[in-house]
């Protein structure tokens, strides 16, 4: 075999422009699959990661400390067989006031621990120290959070005062802040946690079998509730879940598009290079250092093309993902999602053996091939190909360079079929994306009928600033200054529906634009009192339709509203109405805030400025962008880009190995009077045909693909999208679509068809 | 177009040819006319320069030094757009190894050439089946290239060369790849064509068919014209 490295070393830098586009096509397309495969899954299971990393609790169960004592909760968590488990630890309940400070308020739950370890539900600490002695706190915040509060102190409604040494962060959520043991007895504890790690915590009924087991020696009631991780994760995975759903389809297309472009690439150098092989033949090579020298001639480009695209994706995934996974829920797992080993893996390993295959199967045809076949390979006249069709397009009345191009992709069939199989791709993920993003744009849009929000109440230095000025007052001096249009005040309240343990909230509405931008997906507006709309997910949550009647309870007030229109909302608790059933349900309450719709070319900024002038009380925040919106609408251009140029690369490939296959050709032509111009048209023509075909069949595939994976996207965070959101494909928008295509196809045959028309004569003629 | 001392057209004029590829000097400042209506045989060793003689004329290639001037035209001075329409227009070219594009019938092969030039299909396809007649493969008109042998190939080539009535044929080699009896069929029809007025250029290694085609023969030698003798026709 030692004659095989310099042979396969010649070849390689005789090809140049080949070996090129073979490294080219492997890195591009690793990289793609490194973000496809990257992105499917961290958005399938980014949960399960964090969680498993943090030995998260699979049930917290709280007991009465009156009916069962720290011993015997040991003894049965010994017993019962769980996993692991951490515990009893002593758990108060305690209700601080939204004025005590800014760092800890409301109802609040504090637990005595005696650190962030053990076996289950492991504590990042990632700011200061754990609370060792009375007097001290740590906060359950997400990572994200500043911790400049470190050393401010807390005072609790008893008078008890706790220095704040840390900060740490836990995804189950079973305290609001930590301290140590020996501090609890002065806050009162009202329940015993305790945290379980279980073998089968598959499903809901597992687990509370699981927990049944558990207490089943235990005094009666000594369970007082208990919190199953599933019920959080479903909390917490629905943004992903609603990345996941795209992510996963374009996924699906790079991995596709990739392994398509790789095989056409490589197969294409291996039949051009039959001449060669026939030659090398001709010199004693056996068939098998034939397939050795072609096999080392694609290995080595596609090989370090595979490593830079391993190294480019990585690069690229990561910050990507970390976007991705950032935001109220999804964004404490933002830390535990990045690319799997086995992604790397599936890249290093599974590329260079997917161009191996592609490279296999034509060069077996090489071992195959007698030495003067091979030899004569690109001079012997070979039976033509797809000739009726030739002739047809000679009939007609097209420039002959463009009939003569149009016929070009069927005298190569197999070729043709992966260049048109990536385009018909590129242009279906151009689609989805095009759909994809028209429709989060216009979901972004619905929040934007107010240009600033002004809230009523302004945090400074620890402490909530109030407005100097009155509810009416406010909001006739918002209206008074100038670019003002539109003003509306909006409060909320916590309340109980009739029925139901779980607080909602009701949000009152007074002034110009009370629909506040919302979309409604069902039924109308509410006109009047008793009136309201309700989100999607809160109808879901409570099992109620537009049309139902309820009765909204806040302390001793109750009254019954009318649902009669279900709103676009991923808030499961909210509850629309007008101001005097909101007054009337909460007589002394306030608006939190004021929403202004400035007049057309008036300067957002430069409100804000003139209304935080009016009143010291007053926070005015400019509207800005959704940053989830565009996190799609970014991520899915990434995506996209990425996907074409791969496509376009496969379509550049394709024309190469044509120009070079029909070198004698394009040279016969061009001794004929074929002008420059006319074979850059009879090439971009060929590559044209595939494109136009693409559209034809990648268009439909796209939208399918939009049809199949929006509503679950809407779904995944309770939503239902109205036709106005879901309605994209436009003629306008569909002729665009259909010459994306082309233009894939153009972009990718342009270059190569340049050089085609460059190509010299006589150099071309000589090679006979 | 001038009128040379024996009073002809001349076609084709030479002057101080000279080219290179790399550092290797091809032609050596080669000068020489060629009148219409001449049969011009061009003679040599291997690697003389005989081919690159014919693509400076025939306009594939550009000289490095000196001018090619055919029917008043400096072809080194055009554009690739100009050459192209130079070719089209003025030359017919034959190959040796023909040529010809398997995809195509014989017939949409040799209409090919005037369709470039905007021609109708039809048109073009009424003009190619007259020659096909002329030349004796009407019957092989509707074949693809690869069922053709070799002197029906050359054949097809020939009638395509002719497709929009070229001043000046040129041929490299034409009886090269075919066997003995195409050779002389080639050879008839290329001495037909010369009686009837077609100059013709064609380069050859063989002296049979420059003898009995050719008028004039012209031998190079290292890129430089090493002498020039009028040919007798042969029997």
């Amino acid at each position: 075999m030692r004659a095989v490295w310099p042979a396969a070393r010649a070849a390689v830098r005789r090809r140049r422009l080949q070996t090129l586009v073979i490294w080219l096509v492997t890195l591009t397309s690793t990289g793609a699959i490194v973000v496809a495969l990257g992105l499917v899954d961290s958005a399938s299971a980014p949960f399960d990661r964090a969680f498993a990393k943090e030995h998260g609790p699979h049930v917290v169960a709280a007991f009465d400390p009156a009916k069962v004592s720290d011993a015997q909760l040991r003894q049965a968590a010994r017993r019962s067989g769980a996993e692991a488990a951490a515990g009893p630890f002593a758990q108060a309940a305690v209700d601080i006031p939204a004025d005590a400070n800014r760092e800890l308020t409301g109802a609040v739950t504090i637990v005595g621990r005696p650190g962030p370890g053990g076996p289950v539900d492991r504590v990042d600490l990632w700011a200061g120290r754990w609370a060792d002695r009375p007097g001290e706190v740590v906060l359950n915040r997400q990572p994200d959070w500043s911790a400049d509060a470190l050393g401010k102190r807390i005072r609790l409604p008893s008078g008890t005062v706790l220095t704040i040494v840390g900060y740490g962060y836990e995804m189950s959520r079973t305290a609001d802040a930590w301290v140590a043991p020996a501090q609890m007895a002065a806050l009162r504890p009202t329940a015993t946690q305790m945290l379980f790690r279980f073998t089968d915590a598959s499903s809901q009924s597992r687990l509370r079998a699981e927990l049944s087991t558990v207490t089943s020696e235990l005094p009666k009631d000594a369970l007082t509730a208990s919190q199953t991780y599933l019920t959080l994760k479903e909390q917490i995975g629905a943004t992903a879940r609603a990345y996941a759903q795209y992510l996963m389809a374009f996924g699906f297309l790079g991995v596709v598009v990739a392994v398509l472009i790789v095989a056409n690439v490589v197969s294409g150098a291996v039949i051009s290079g039959f001449r060669h092989i026939g030659i090398l033949k001709a010199l004693g090579f056996t068939p098998g250092q034939v397939v050795a020298v072609y096999l080392t001639m694609v290995s080595v480009p596609a090989v370090v093309g595979c490593a830079l695209g391993t190294l480019v994706g990585n690069v690229l995934a990561r910050p990507f993902l970390r976007f991705v996974f950032t935001g109220p829920d999804a964004g404490m797992l933002h830390r535990s999602v990045g690319i799997a080993p086995w992604v790397n893996a599936v890249a290093l390993l599974g590329m260079p053996a997917v161009c191996v295959a592609a490279a296999l199967v034509p060069a077996s045809r090489a071992h195959r091939l007698s030495a003067a076949r091979a030899i004569s390979a690109g001079t012997a006249p070979r039976a033509g190909r797809a000739l009726g069709l030739q002739r047809a397009l000679a009939g007609t009345r097209l420039p002959r360079s463009v009939s003569l191009g149009a016929g070009l992709p069927f005298a190569r069939p197999g070729r043709s079929g992966l260049t048109l199989a990536a385009v018909v791709l590129g242009v279906a993920t151009v689609t989805f994306a095009t759909g994809l993003a028209t429709t989060m744009t216009r979901f972004g849009e619905t929040g934007d009928d107010y240009d600033v929000t002004v809230y009523a109440g302004r945090v400074s230095h620890g402490r909530i600033v109030e407005p100097e000025h009155g509810d009416r007052r406010l909001d006739a001096m918002l209206r008074a200054l100038p670019g003002a249009s539109k003003v509306t005040a909006r409060g909320d309240v916590e309340a109980l529906i009739a029925g139901s343990v779980q607080p909602v909230m009701f949000e009152g509405r007074r002034g110009d634009l009370p629909r506040l931008g919302d979309v409604l997906t069902e039924g109308r507006w509410n006109h009047g009192s008793g009136e309201v709309v309700a989100s999607s997910a809160f109808l879901r949550r409570h099992g109620l339709r537009v049309g139902d009647r309820l009765v909204v309870a806040k302390g001793d007030r109750r009254e019954r509203v009318t649902v009669v229109g279900e709103t676009m909302e991923t808030d499961g608790r909210l509850l629309v109405g007008d101001w005097p059933t909101f007054t009337a349900l909460a007589p002394g309450e306030k608006p939190i805030s004021y929403h202004v719709k400035l007049r057309d070319g008036a300067d957002p900024a430069g409100y804000a400025r003139a209304a935080r002038a009016l009143d010291p009380g007053l926070d005015p925040v400019v509207n800005g962008p959704n940053s989830s919106v565009e996190t799609i609408i970014g991520s899915a251009t990434l995506l996209t880009v990425m996907l074409a140029v791969v496509a376009a690369l496969g379509v550049f490939n394709t024309v190469v190995l044509n120009t070079r296959d029909r070198r004698r050709d394009l040279g016969m032509l061009k001794s004929i009077g074929m002008t420059p111009r006319q074979v850059t048209v009879m090439t971009v023509t060929s590559m044209g045909v595939l494109g136009v075909i693409g559209s034809l069949l990648g268009v439909p595939l796209g939208i399918a693909g939009y049809d199949l994976v929006m509503p679950r996207m809407a779904n995944a965070v309770d939503i239902v999208l109205p036709s106005s959101l879901t309605d994209v494909w436009r003629a306008g928008v569909l002729t665009l679509l259909a010459l994306s295509g082309l233009a894939i196809a153009v972009l990718g045959a342009y270059l190569p068809a340049r050089g085609a028309a460059r190509l010299t004569v006589a150099e071309a003629l000589h090679n006979e | 177009m001038v009128t040379d001392d024996s009073g002809g057209e001349t076609v084709v004029r030479l002057d101080g040819v000279r080219k290179e590829y790399g550092g290797t000097t091809a032609l050596d400042g080669v000068s020489l006319r060629i009148r219409a209506g001449e049969a011009v045989a061009v003679m040599g060793p291997s690697g003389c320069g005989k081919s690159t003689l014919l693509n400076m004329i025939s306009g594939l290639d550009r000289p490095t030094d000196g001018t090619v001037v055919v029917h008043g035209e400096d072809v080194g001075k055009l554009s690739e757009k100009g050459l192209a329409l130079y070719r089209r227009r003025r030359i017919g070219m034959i190959f040796q190894f023909f040529n010809l594009v398997d995809d195509l019938t014989a017939l949409d092969n040799v209409a090919l050439a005037a369709q470039l030039t905007g021609s109708p299909a039809r048109q073009a396809r009424r003009r190619a089946l007259e020659l096909f007649e002329e030349l004796g493969i009407a019957d092989r008109r509707n074949a693809y290239p690869a069922v053709l042998s070799g002197g029906e190939r050359q054949r097809v080539a020939v009638a395509r060369a002719l497709m929009n009535r070229p001043a000046l044929l040129l041929a490299d080699e034409p009886t090269g790849a075919l066997d003995s009896r195409a050779g002389e069929q080639v050879m008839d029809l290329l001495l037909d064509l010369n009686q009837i007025g077609q100059t013709l250029i064609l380069v050859t290694h063989d002296e049979h068919l420059a003898r009995r085609c050719a008028s004039r023969l012209v031998l190079l030698a290292d890129g430089r014209v090493a002498g020039e003798h009028t040919l007798e026709p042969s029997a």
